[in-house]
């Protein structure tokens, strides 16, 4: 610790550059300007300006999933503290590590609705894992250090703080990076041993065991563990949507994706197993679909999680592990494999390297009959990327093509807005993961409707040289409604027509993008070469079927053992 | 449903009773009595919430709000381990001075204190267990409530034992 005099606005700074932040998104403000003053001197980190407080969030919520370190966004007081909202719960929801520094009007004005005053701290409060709104200079060193801490640990989250004019002019003398952490905050990191002996038991004797890796495999970097397990007992791994990349999607024993767009045959794996190791996922209706008695009922559930408040929250499990997954898989294979040999060659691993052969997402090619644009032109994008690239999605058909045919090899590689569905995060998180890894390909599944919603910051991509491609699946629809409207709704199509949309390529050529338009599925290979060749931020309009369909699906209220639309599916 | 009572231990900012019953409000749970007050430890507050419902509700809400930042510890107080007290001042209508003795002899009976007789009103303090209040209270309705306040529960465990 070193005692300096500074300004709140410097030790803001300072201690940023301490927790190894080397680059923030944000928009400056009035109520930021002492921050974005010292911002200007320092230039150990680089800010990269905006064109919407959303995408500064939903940037630094890319970030952090793909770097793995936590992501910073700034905005000001006011409305850019309320643009910042959406950004923030999606980051919250899917435990993505982000921390929100704000500007707020001068602490003798709070509560008198001052100019471009608004009541951050408390409107953030449900948003966030915390928040602080800070009172006097001198806690600023603990309250930025302890943001960082609380975002990255335990199950990981968004940290706000809330910074009024007067705190970052202000001057104090402080002692710099404290130690000091709440006395109430222990995140649960070390598994119970008697737990785990307990699994060890169950998946030791069980015949038909499966994995289902949801996000906390990927936030616990336990990927390694996840494939070890699973190679040691045989066992098909499913991923949740926020698990997709825990495991290689071509490993002989992945069966992609489970739940209401799943994969048909990860689903019936789930019906058959008769132990079911979930880690790291909180069970959400998107994965065990609605009739909870039909989800693994032959089952002895165990569930891995490192939030105490997600074990019997939406599944009743007969085994719960409070913990790191890291930890836990390593303490499970451990043990395991004192306990018995390796066995191969069962009736289940047949099984499930059928099953796996079938699986859409797991092969190379869909060239059956029957397959829509939109599905030749995500497997042809997947085929097309290589192992490193990295893929953002929107959220709704093009999000589900992507999570169903797409198929991830690596951990950190697929980034998609899971428990908060939000509309236009697919290209601003692209922006934030092209930032932190600039030698990837990064690559925005996106439809026309979702890119609408954040396209200004194309901007942002060519003023600060981030080339990322956005792929848009262009069915002039809200594609998911149209489709639930379709099946669901008798081909009601309310509002759910977009109607004229902009010439993107035009749009995106007005930005200084490069961009071309994909009328047929065979000009996509060269199209996106042209894309990445071009070394500039680019977007292609692809030109998908309006009544293209994401198929299979379980209906909304369905059980998972009901799918519906399989006649496309490969049989086994 | 059925009444629970928690005993919150949790740092002494502003903010945490808002952060603290948000998680209440998320999931829909009643709040029925709530009492905040300073404890043994310097910057530590200890907060009593009562609320209604199922024990599964409970089991939920008990470990979100472990999960705050701010919140120290808590305990879920079972009425057989716990002594629990209520504080409730009430001004009963007493003009008729038949009415008035028996109100004096119940509330002598009770362990109420007389804190103000006026010519039409007695004013009682009674310290109890919220269910011998209540007790108490439906007697004092015969002659007329005129006002009722409640300081809300605070409960302690019993033994030696302390909750932390």
């Amino acid at each position: 610790m070193t005692r300096e005099k500074l300004s709140g606005a410097e030790i803001v700074v300072e201690e940023l550059k301490t927790e190894g932040v080397e680059v923030a998104f944000g928009i400056p403000g009035g109520a930021l300007l002492d921050l974005y003053d010292v911002l200007y001197k320092d230039e150990a980190i680089r800010h990269i300006l905006m064109r919407h407080e959303q995408c500064a969030a939903h940037a630094a919520d890319g970030y952090a999933r793909v770097s793995g370190k936590v992501g910073v966004c700034i905005a000001t007081s006011g409305p850019g503290a309320t643009n910042l909202v959406t950004g923030l719960t999606n980051a919250n929801m899917d435990s993505s590590p982000v921390v929100a520094l704000t500007g707020q009007v001068p602490t003798s004005v709070i509560g008198t609705n001052a100019f471009q005053e608004a009541s951050t701290f408390t409107f953030t409060m449900p948003i966030t894992k915390h928040n602080f709104l800070v009172k006097r200079t001198s806690d600023l060193p603990k309250i930025i250090h302890n943001a960082f801490y609380i975002a990255n640990t335990g199950r990981k989250g968004v940290v706000l703080v809330d910074l009024p004019t007067d705190i970052l002019a202000g001057v104090a003398e402080v002692d710099l990076h404290p130690k000091e952490t709440f006395v109430g905050y222990k995140p649960n990191i070390k598994p119970n041993q008697v737990q785990i002996k307990r699994v060890v038991e169950i998946l030791a004797n069980a015949e038909r065991p499966l994995i289902l890796a949801g996000g906390g495999v990927i936030s616990a970097d336990a990927a390694v563990e996840l494939r070890h397990l699973a190679d040691f007992l045989c066992a098909p791994v499913v991923t949740t949507l926020m698990g997709k990349g825990a495991i290689p999607e071509n490993h002989p024993f992945c069966l992609g994706m489970a739940g209401m767009h799943g994969q048909l045959y990860a689903n019936r794996a789930i019906n058959e197993c008769d132990a079911l190791l979930a880690l790291g996922t909180r069970f959400s209706d998107r994965t065990t679909g609605w009739q909870l008695d039909q989800f693994a009922p032959d089952a002895t559930l165990i569930h891995v999680d490192i939030d105490t408040a997600e074990i019997n929250k939406n599944m009743q499990v007969d085994i719960p592990i409070v913990g790191d997954v890291k930890l836990a898989l390593s303490g499970i294979l451990k043990l395991l494999e004192k306990k018995r040999e390796k066995k191969s060659g069962s009736e289940w691993e047949k099984r499930i390297k059928k099953m796996h052969e079938a699986c859409d997402s797991c092969v190379e090619d869909i060239s059956r009959e029957g397959a829509s644009v939109s599905d030749i032109l995500i497997k042809e994008i997947s085929n097309l990327l290589d192992d490193d690239a990295i893929v953002t999605t929107e959220v709704g058909q093009c999000q589900m093509f992507a999570a169903y045919y797409y198929m991830t090899k690596k951990p950190r590689t697929f980034i998609s807005s899971g428990g908060l569905g939000t509309m236009g995060f697919g290209f601003p998180a692209a922006i934030g993961a092209k930032v932190a890894a600039p030698d990837k390909k990064v690559v925005d599944i996106a439809g026309d409707g979702s890119f609408l919603m954040t396209c200004q910051d194309m901007a942002t991509c060519v003023e600060n040289d981030i080339p990322v491609v956005v792929c848009i699946f262009d069915n002039r629809y809200l594609g998911m409604i149209r489709q639930f409207q379709e099946l669901f709704f008798d081909k009601k199509y309310s509002q759910s027509d977009l109607g004229i949309t902009p010439d993107f390529v035009k749009l995106a050529e007005s930005f200084g993008c490069y961009a071309e338009r994909v009328e047929k599925p065979e000009e996509l290979k060269d199209a996106l070469n042209n894309a990445f060749e071009s070394g500039k931020p680019a977007v292609l309009d692809m030109i998908v079927g309006k009544e293209d369909k994401v198929l299979p699906m379980i209906p909304p209220g369905g059980s998972i053992t009901r799918m519906i639309g399989t006649e496309r599916c490969k049989h086994i | 449903m059925q009444t629970h009572i928690i005993s919150l231990l949790v740092e002494d900012n502003p903010g945490v009773l808002t952060r603290m019953s948000g998680m209440f409000t998320m999931r829909g749970i009643n709040i029925t009595s709530l009492t905040v007050s300073p404890c043994e430890k310097e910057g530590l507050s200890r907060m009593t919430v009562a609320i209604e419902g199922s024990e599964s509700e409970l089991e939920m809400v008990r470990k979100q709000v472990s999960n705050l930042i701010e919140v120290v510890k808590v305990v879920d107080l079972k009425d057989e381990e716990a002594i629990i007290r209520d504080l409730c001042l009430l001004k009963v209508h007493a003009k008729d001075p038949e009415a008035r003795s028996e109100v004096m002899q119940l509330a002598e009976s009770y362990g109420a204190k007389i804190l103000d007789a006026a010519l039409d009103s007695v004013t009682l303090e009674l310290t109890e267990e919220p269910k011998k209040i209540d007790r108490f209270v439906d007697l004092m309705r015969h002659f007329g409530v005129k006002q009722l306040f409640s300081t809300g529960v605070t409960a302690i465990g019993i033994g030696a034992g302390v909750e932390r």
